[in-house]
């Protein structure tokens, strides 16, 4: 009896908090993390401030100066506190100066296509639709895959559901290194999963584009119904609408806090993301995969500001099996970004599907990407592991440059960041130095 | 698109086929596998096939490196790397200032490269197949298949393989003690029989009737082994097994080559002074099995500690066939690549290079031949636009024989991707109707056009590592 009454208040008090909280276990990161059982060091919360000395600085802010040569980054309680040239940036006094003047930095790398954030059990294919499930269920905090992941510089993922279905339920965006899992959310929800075609097409016995294109629709306009009726009523007042917790994901997609990312590739796919779920739907949307003349809407993509976060696959072949399947047939080996670049689109990342592609190739991506024609003369392929990540997800006003108040989450390297020889020989997240070669196993 | 090309190509070898000479092969082609008569006859030049790659940065994978020089071949062999050479008019030229020459890439093993992905390549082979071109494009000239060893002489067969019956493999696995037991006691009894054998040599000369000692019993292979006619060939990746393999090769004197050799890392005096070979993937993965004691489990240091302890390296991608799939980086296709995961562990940049041409040559008993630039070798050059380990270099001509089987911009594949400035013009190679100026100094406009337009394009030493 007991037993029960205290699960009745603790239901009727996680009610309560759901009136007042829109999501009560939703949740957004925090200020950033002090470090966990030992004294905090330089430019970690509590410590001292920190100061990095660089020989080249790769800052990537979205607009304004990307590279500065021999730079001096200042870091304090785990943010970014200024980064200029060496000869006007003064380091305060009591500031712990950390000698990378042989080195390059740049921000730590953020992929929004990740599924070794935890354990396996994210493709829940009950439904055909399951906007209320959260892959924040299970993660796994810092777990080996993620680990090598930070050695090789990965510092953010978006943690998301399979694609066996259209909607497979929430992501979440964290770091990768922090060990408690409240220390490492960024956001829950990170996106809403989408898969458009594909995968899904293979569910029970069996279902067709029409048939899933109008579920969604269906599903989606119910969400966002639900998501205006608490709209007015948080505007205007009057009776409070009914809850409905599969679709609480709606009022975070109404009020842009989240985005949808897609499981999208061949035209006809990627045209319906642009026009269902961008155009008609006026969600923040962007395109995930993007494969298989995908890149043949880059222009619709750009005017309509739907960013493309490339990947698992970089290249497109005509070979019979994609011919026969999606009809993309290109008469060259093509590379996929190179192709939404030279479309007009702006802003393209890359992703790495994990582990289809293993987390610690991130940036692998992006050098592939370059080789197969992608111009990064304006270091676009950093830009494309980093800040384009960032403003896709929402989340540039924390990570994806090296700007003053934004979160430290910083790589020290042997030099160009996506080259394969070069080596990633410190990670800071949020000022904590996560992985450093100098006193810890190579991991990669 | 593709396959309307190679279908073409395929009519145009049946067509080629059915031509009573071998005009179409070039000159004095059937000298390139002739031997040292070819070499050493030089009396008469009159039907010489010269050809010269003039003006490049020539890496001749042995540690030197000749800027703007000029690379001449006589019938399909290296004739003299320099300056100032003395290029025959008639000589063939290739212009490649601004370019650098690596020698072609050997694939210590690779699936597909010759034709079709499986059965014998020697019943399937197709030297107009569209997956020869992107193995030239990737710079690979050479292939280990099987135990033979092939060059991609696109359009031809002849002469085609260059060594056969290379390796004997052979099993050492934890999982099956008989099997590793079974293996030892062959060594020791084809080792004794060798011994009784030499005895009975010696012997003989006095004793005209002795008995020669039976052979039964022997395994052929071990004994081959032994007597140095074939490599022992192994796959391991686990400590034990590595060990295992070492303390064999060291008590019997042979020097077996190891693919996979993951936790080579944890053994690495060991295998060096067993004279172990490693074949790896440096960027192979293997969790470490938490109940050994000992260091374990995969490191991306692992070629540069072996490659430190006196252990050659050859380098092999996690895939050796190639994947048309769209996934990159990890197919045969990016071989190049895969060394720059061994430099990012510290392995040097010379091992590195050595690891995809001179190392992989000499596993396969072709480092006589092909595996670096040097005199009296044959010529398979590739020309890159930069560094052949860094991801955005191209080859943009490949050379096999001292005759031209690939060039970028003719090909459908990549031609689009950075395409050379120069490229409308068609000058490239020409039939020698210009006298050839190594070194020109002024040059004739065009030349100082690519040089200017191309500048940044290039790829230095000094590009970050």
């Amino acid at each position: 009896m007991r037993v029960q009454r205290i699960r009745a208040s603790t239901l009727l008090a996680l009610l309560a908090a759901s009136a007042v909280v829109p999501c009560a276990a939703a949740q957004r990161g925090g200020p950033p993390a002090a470090p966990v059982g030992r004294p905090p060091l330089a430019g970690e919360v509590g410590g001292p401030g920190l100061a990095i000395r660089a020989k080249k600085v790769l800052a990537v802010p979205d607009e304004g100066q990307q590279v500065h040569d021999n730079a001096v980054i200042l870091v304090r309680e785990g943010l970014i506190e200024a980064v200029g040239p060496a000869r006007t940036t003064t380091i305060p006094a009591d500031y712990e100066v950390l000698d990378a003047s042989d080195r390059w930095v740049c921000p730590g790398f953020i992929d929004l296509h990740a599924h070794v954030g935890g354990t396996f059990d994210i493709n829940e294919m009950v439904y055909l639709v399951n906007p209320g499930l959260r892959v924040s269920s299970s993660v796994v905090p810092s777990n080996p895959a993620l680990e090598r992941g930070v050695a090789a510089g990965v510092t953010t993922i978006l943690f998301i559901p399979g694609s066996g279905v259209n909607v497979g339920g929430q992501g979440v965006l964290m770091k990768t290194a922090l060990k408690r899992y409240e220390d490492a959310v960024v956001r829950d929800p990170g996106s809403m999963k989408l898969a458009q075609a594909g995968n899904p097409e293979g569910w029970t016995v069996g279902v067709g584009r029409s048939f899933m294109n109008w579920n969604t629709r269906w599903m989606f306009r119910r969400g966002l119904l639900y998501a205006k009726r608490w709209e007015d009523h948080e505007r205007n007042g009057g009776p409070q609408p009914r809850h409905e917790f599969d679709l609480e994901i709606f009022r975070w997609l109404a009020r842009k806090d989240t985005q949808i990312s897609t499981h999208t590739q061949i035209f006809q796919v990627v045209l319906s993301t642009l026009t269902m779920v961008r155009k008609e739907l006026g969600l923040d949307v962007y395109i995930d995969h993007g494969e298989m003349a995908g890149y043949k809407l880059a222009p619709l993509a750009q005017e309509l500001g739907v960013n493309a976060i490339l990947g698992p696959r970089v290249i497109e072949v005509p070979t019979r099996q994609f011919i026969n399947w999606t009809g993309s047939n290109p008469e060259a080996i093509l590379g996929i970004a190179a192709e939404y670049q030279k479309g007009g689109l702006k802003r393209i990342g890359f992703n790495t599907d994990s582990p289809v592609i293993p987390q610690e190739e991130l940036f692998l991506q992006a050098s592939t990407g370059a080789r197969y024609g992608f111009d990064d003369s304006n270091v676009d392929t950093v830009r494309g592991l980093t800040i384009v990540p960032a403003i896709t997800a929402g989340i540039a006003d924390k990570v994806g440059s090296i700007e003053p108040g934004k979160e430290a989450d910083l790589l020290i390297l042997t030099g160009d960041p996506i080259d394969p020889r070069t080596s990633v020989e410190k990670v800071l997240i949020e000022g904590q130095r996560v992985y450093d070669t100098a006193s810890m196993k190579r991991r990669y | 698109m593709i396959r309307l090309q190679s279908l073409t190509r395929l009519a145009l070898a049946a067509a080629f086929a059915a031509l009573p000479l071998r005009a179409q092969e070039g000159g004095q082609e059937g000298s390139t596998g002739g031997g040292e008569e070819a070499a050493q006859a030089p009396t008469d030049d009159s039907d010489a096939r010269w050809f010269a790659i003039q003006g490049g940065d020539i890496y001749t994978g042995t540690g030197a490196v000749l800027r703007g020089a000029t690379l001449l071949a006589k019938n399909g062999r290296i004739h003299a790397i320099g300056y100032d050479l003395d290029v025959p008019p008639e000589a063939k030229t290739l212009d490649a200032r601004g370019y650098r020459l690596y020698p072609g890439l050997v694939a210590i093993s690779s699936q597909g490269l010759l034709g079709n992905a499986s059965g014998d390549f020697r019943d399937t082979i197709d030297p107009f197949h569209f997956r020869m071109v992107l193995g030239l494009a990737t710079g690979i000239t050479t292939t280990g298949v099987g135990s033979s060893v092939v060059k991609l002489k696109r359009f031809s067969v002849k002469d085609a393989v260059i060594n056969e019956r290379v390796f004997s493999t052979f099993a050492w696995s934890n999982n099956n003690p008989r099997g590793k037991s079974e293996l030892r006691d062959k060594f020791a009894a084809a080792a004794r029989y060798q011994r009784e054998y030499r005895e009975w040599q010696r012997k003989v000369k006095e004793q005209k009737d002795l008995p020669e000692p039976s052979k039964r019993g022997i395994d052929n292979n071990v004994l081959a082994v032994l007597n140095g006619d074939t490599t022992a060939k192994f796959s391991t990746n686990d400590r034990d097994e590595l060990l295992g393999v070492a303390r064999l090769a060291q008590e019997y004197g042979f020097r077996p080559v190891v693919e996979g050799c993951q936790e080579g890392w944890t053994i690495a005096d060991e295998l060096g002074r067993a004279g172990v070979r490693a074949v790896v993937t440096p960027r192979a993965r293997r969790t470490k099995d938490e109940r050994q004691v000992f260091d374990g489990g995969s490191s991306i240091e692992n070629a540069a500690i072996l490659h430190r302890a006196g252990v050659p390296v050859a380098i092999t991608p996690a895939t050796e066939g190639v994947d048309l799939g769209g996934l990159v980086g990890r197919d045969i296709m990016h071989l190049p690549l895969e060394p720059g995961f061994a430099v990012r562990g510290g392995l040097p940049e010379r091992a590195a290079l050595e690891s995809i041409t001179l190392q992989p040559a000499r596993y396969l008993g072709v480092s006589h031949r092909v595996g670096s630039l040097e005199v009296g070798k044959d010529c398979d050059v590739i020309v890159t636009d930069g560094d052949v380990l860094h991801y955005k270099t191209f080859v943009q001509w490949a050379v096999v024989d001292g005759k031209v089987v690939y060039d970028k911009e003719k090909e459908l594949f990549f031609a689009h991707i950075r395409p050379r400035p120069e490229a409308e013009a068609p000058r490239k190679i020409d039939a020698g109707e210009t006298p050839p100026k190594p070194e020109a100094e002024d040059g004739e406009g065009e030349g100082e056009k690519k040089d200017d337009a191309g500048g940044d394009e290039r790829r230095g030493d000094d590009e970050p590592k």
